[in-house]
């Protein structure tokens, strides 16, 4: 329903939106960005739970990080912050509070700001968002040393601390909240609405299906010389619904930058409007995106809770197959858990090394043998047998994108094609990660949740340790070991994943332990690897100019990520 | 009746009848020789024969995922990567690589079997109760038609939107069943009014002074005189459950991994087949099913005929 009527819908309120924006705003003015989902509660702006609360602007435009990572060069770029300095062994951080900078309602952030947003979230557990219970679980305390100055201390010794919770390194960063307006707040309930923060643009209006924000030209970083103020007059997140409709916005230059289509789709755009571009001008067009791909497995349901049933499954993928049917050869298949970038290859090549490097075909008798091991019978329609029940499963995949639909779709061919029936079960964007994820509620399904490193591979690991499991029906901390994995061999990984925790990214025994971890894993198969996750945003630049690329790599092209705001402020106006 | 028609070539007082004219007075005297039955009948006819002889001529493993080059065009076409279309995949690939004439010659039946089955079950559940209610009246009559009214309000694919997401994946019969649980209201008010004014006709009178039980009456008596309507309303029927189960397929909401014309659509909508212009994605089937909707209106009209003579023309 959503995806048949998304197109008239969206036509009909882009005509609402440039007529509403055509009386106050010219076209030209604004800058509008794709949204892939709804928004649910569009009056409220409390980050700190589930819901769209930040990626249809509000953490863009609104609120600004205190750091940002620079994909490309690696850096922690300073924003609200200027500095973020350890102790010796890293258990005690001062972070550096930039001066001048202010609410958009004029009072200064501060570092009773940083205290204040840090305790709340350290003193109430049901603040639920993935940023906020890292952070919970690191630290033990923060204090002001002086207006500027805030020092943590960490439970335990902690070298990725600063990246890892205030640096934008993947979607978003740990945001902070005003004092004097979250003060004396229940923060499980609050809306926060109308919200406000600190950065550019402050709230204009927002419905289930848009967020519009205006720039405030009164914005502290150019008053005091941090940065120009951004060209874009007026902000607008639009969610078009669907590749169809996205795709047809973007060509009629009725948005500015789309969320992920496929290579034909984009081929097609390109022939209608030359002004398009994406990642790279040509083949394979597509950004690396660092949330590697993979088949989440729920170790509690039988028979998948037998290793050698999920083993089996893992020899039959063909990851080649899923590379050129759903990915149209835009990616290519995942050798370990991690990110393909250079800054991982040590790790990479050390589990290459040791024997546990994924293959790129399917080995389907490897994998028929394992079941057949485990009692099964081949019956006459092909599918596996034992007691009398054929070996199904059920394979949940947000119906939000035909990237995550196609690659289940082949998937489901090939288990089929081995003996097991399979099934896709399509949920909904918000449904499958309020619901079906974190409660646990799936056989296996289609997601990245071993997502999170980029240049060190703790973080990564971390999500699978024995910690973060919790019994089916309660939330997983922060999408962590949604499988909840832990056997014996979950344990033995575990105990070598905390002894990584304390070594920086450049310690020469990691890649050793990385190694060492990785056999339990591959022992274990919690989840089963698939693919580099590519996304292919077609960006406009009929009125803006300036968009990342990878000749023009200031950072990524993720326009839902924290770091947009330096997509914003790079912005241009065509000439 | 018919053979009368053969002797009687000549008019009483004129010249012998052209062909044309002894055929068309044959298909007055006999109302199931009717073109546009036939017609619609041969349509449908054909796509169920496609299906069967189809599946044995034609690989229906294309139907899957990956069976191809992805987004291939029909022979004779190119689309936009300049790739002409070939022979081993004849009406083109859909964008994830699935055979077009497979997934035709399995869909189309496909859809048609729904249709077939929700109407059935829907027909036979109508017919029960609505003999029921005419015919036993009073208490019963009260329930079935109370029943029928309030069901008669519910719009079915809002209710069938919310029973398909829970039900997650459904099969073709899973969705028939759904379907058929909308489709019976109306046969069931139409039937219990035709009984109501047969009831107090002779012969069912006749009947039931003879000491006939009422299941005889209903259904040895009284049904056959109802067939022609019957038909009628179930190839009505068949049209209204077509369009129900293709509307949830092009919602994404019908069965998964067996091919039917509405996922087909669904599918192109989502893949953004129009601006690739991968026309043989969505126009094929959206064609076929035109072709089928042709086919039971056709099927509808020669059956008014048939019921009404008043319809035929000379």
């Amino acid at each position: 329903m959503k995806h048949s009527t998304a197109l008239l819908v969206t036509t009909a309120l882009v005509g609402v939106v440039a007529a509403g924006s055509a009386s106050a705003q010219n076209r030209a003015d604004t800058v509008i960005f794709d949204l892939d989902r709804t928004i649910s509660d569009p009056e409220n702006f409390n980050w700190f739970t589930a819901g769209t609360k930040r990626e249809h602007g509000a953490h863009q435009a609104m609120w600004e990080p205190l750091f940002i990572l620079n994909y490309t060069t690696g850096e922690l770029e300073p924003w609200l912050g200027t500095a973020f300095e350890p102790n010796g062994d890293f258990s005690e951080w001062t972070l550096s509070i930039r001066d001048g900078v202010e609410w958009s309602d004029g009072e200064a952030f501060n570092a009773d700001d940083v205290v204040f947003t840090v305790n709340m979230v350290l003193e109430n557990e049901q603040l639920s968002e993935r940023e906020a219970a890292t952070l919970r679980a690191q630290v033990a305390a923060a204090e002001k040393v002086d207006d500027l100055t805030v020092r943590f201390t960490l439970n335990e010794p902690n070298p990725r601390f600063a990246v890892e919770n205030f640096g934008v390194r993947i979607f978003g960063s740990f945001l902070i909240m005003p004092q004097h307006i979250w003060e004396g707040e229940d923060p499980a309930t609050f809306a926060f609405y109308p919200p406000i923060g600190t950065g550019p643009y402050t709230f204009a209006s927002s419905a289930t299906n848009r967020a519009i924000w205006d720039r405030n030209d009164d914005w502290w970083g150019a008053q005091t010389g941090f940065m120009d103020l951004p060209e874009p007059e007026r902000l607008v997140w639009l969610e078009t619904g669907g590749e169809e409709s996205r795709a047809q916005l973007i060509a009629a230059n009725e948005i500015d930058a789309a969320q992920n289509v496929s290579v034909g789709t984009l081929e097609a755009i390109l022939q209608r409007n030359p002004a398009v571009i994406a990642w790279h001008g040509d083949y394979p067009y597509a950004w690396p995106d660092p949330c590697a791909r993979q088949l989440e497995i729920n170790t509690t349901v039988a028979p998948w809770d037998d290793p050698n049933m999920r083993r089996a499954v893992a020899h039959i993928i063909d990851r080649n197959q899923i590379v050129n049917v759903a990915y149209e050869g835009t990616t290519v298949p995942s050798q370990t858990m991690f990110a393909q970038y250079g800054s991982m290859a040590p790790f990479i090549d050390a589990i290459t090394e040791a024997g546990f490097a994924l293959s790129p075909e399917g080995d389907v008798e490897a994998g028929q043998a394992l079941i057949e091991a485990a009692g099964w019978v081949m019956g006459d329609d092909g599918i596996y047998e034992r007691d009398g029940q054929d070996l199904t499963v059920a394979i949940h995949v947000n119906s939000a994108s035909t990237e995550y639909t196609r690659t289940i779709d082949v998937l489901v061919e090939q288990f089929n094609r081995a003996g097991i029936a399979a099934r896709s079960v399509p949920v909904e964007n918000g449904v499958f990660w309020g619901e079906v994820l974190p409660f646990g509620a799936y056989e296996m399904s289609y997601s990245w949740l071993s997502c999170g490193s980029v240049n060190e591979p703790w973080t990564s690991m971390n999500r699978y340790t024995t910690d973060s499991v919790v019994p089916v029906g309660e939330r997983s901390p922060g999408f962590n070991n949604t499988a909840r994995w832990d056997d014996a061999s979950a344990e033995a990984y575990t105990e070598i994943v905390h002894r990584m925790r304390d070594l920086a990214p450049d310690d020469p025994a990691l890649p050793g332990l990385v190694a060492e971890a990785y056999q339990h894993l591959d022992a274990g198969v919690p989840f089963i690897p698939l693919v580099q996750a590519a996304k292919l945003l077609p960006f406009n630049t009929t009125y803006w100019t300036g968009w990342p690329t990878a000749e023009n790599a200031y950072n990524s092209p993720a326009f839902w990520w924290n770091h947009t705001h330096q997509i914003i402020h790079s912005l241009e106006r065509a000439q | 009746m018919a053979d009368q028609a053969l002797q009687d070539t000549t008019k009483p007082d004129g010249p012998a009848l052209t062909r044309a004219e002894i055929r068309r007075r044959r298909r007055y005297e006999n109302p199931w020789f009717n073109p546009k039955l036939f017609w619609g009948a041969g349509i449908l006819l054909g796509i169920v024969f496609v299906g069967l002889v189809g599946r044995v001529l034609w690989d229906p493993d294309l139907v899957f995922t990956g069976a191809g080059v992805l987004r291939l065009p029909p022979l004779g076409f190119e689309n936009l990567r300049g790739q002409a279309g070939v022979l081993n995949h004849p009406l083109g690939t859909d964008g994830a690589g699935r055979d077009m004439l497979a997934l035709l010659i399995i869909g189309a039946p496909n859809s048609l079997y729904v249709g077939v089955l929700a109407s059935l079950i829907g027909m036979s559940l109508g017919i029960v109760l609505g003999f029921s209610a005419g015919f036993i009246g009073g208490r019963t009559d009260d329930v079935i038609r109370v029943l029928s009214d309030v069901m008669i309000t519910i719009p079915p694919l809002l209710i069938l939107v919310v029973f398909q997401a829970a039900f997650g994946d459904v099969n073709l019969t899973m969705m028939a069943l759904l379907i058929a649980a909308f489709v019976w209201q109306s046969p069931t008010r139409l039937i219990r009014a035709q009984v109501l004014s047969m009831r107090e006709a002779g012969y069912v009178q006749m009947a039931r002074l003879s000491g006939a039980s009422t299941g005889h009456i209903m259904f040895r008596e009284m049904l056959p005189n109802l067939v022609p309507y019957l038909f009628g309303s179930f190839i009505a029927n068949v049209t209204t459950a077509i369009v129900t189960a293709v509307g949830l397929e092009v919602l994404g909401l019908g069965p998964q991994r067996i091919p039917t014309l509405g996922r087909t659509i669904y599918e192109a909508i989502n893949s953004g087949a129009l601006i690739q212009n991968l026309w043989w994605w969505w126009g094929l089937p959206t064609a076929l099913l035109a072709l089928m909707f042709i086919g039971l209106l056709l099927i509808n009209l020669g059956l008014d005929e048939v019921s009404n003579p008043r319809l035929r023309r000379l």
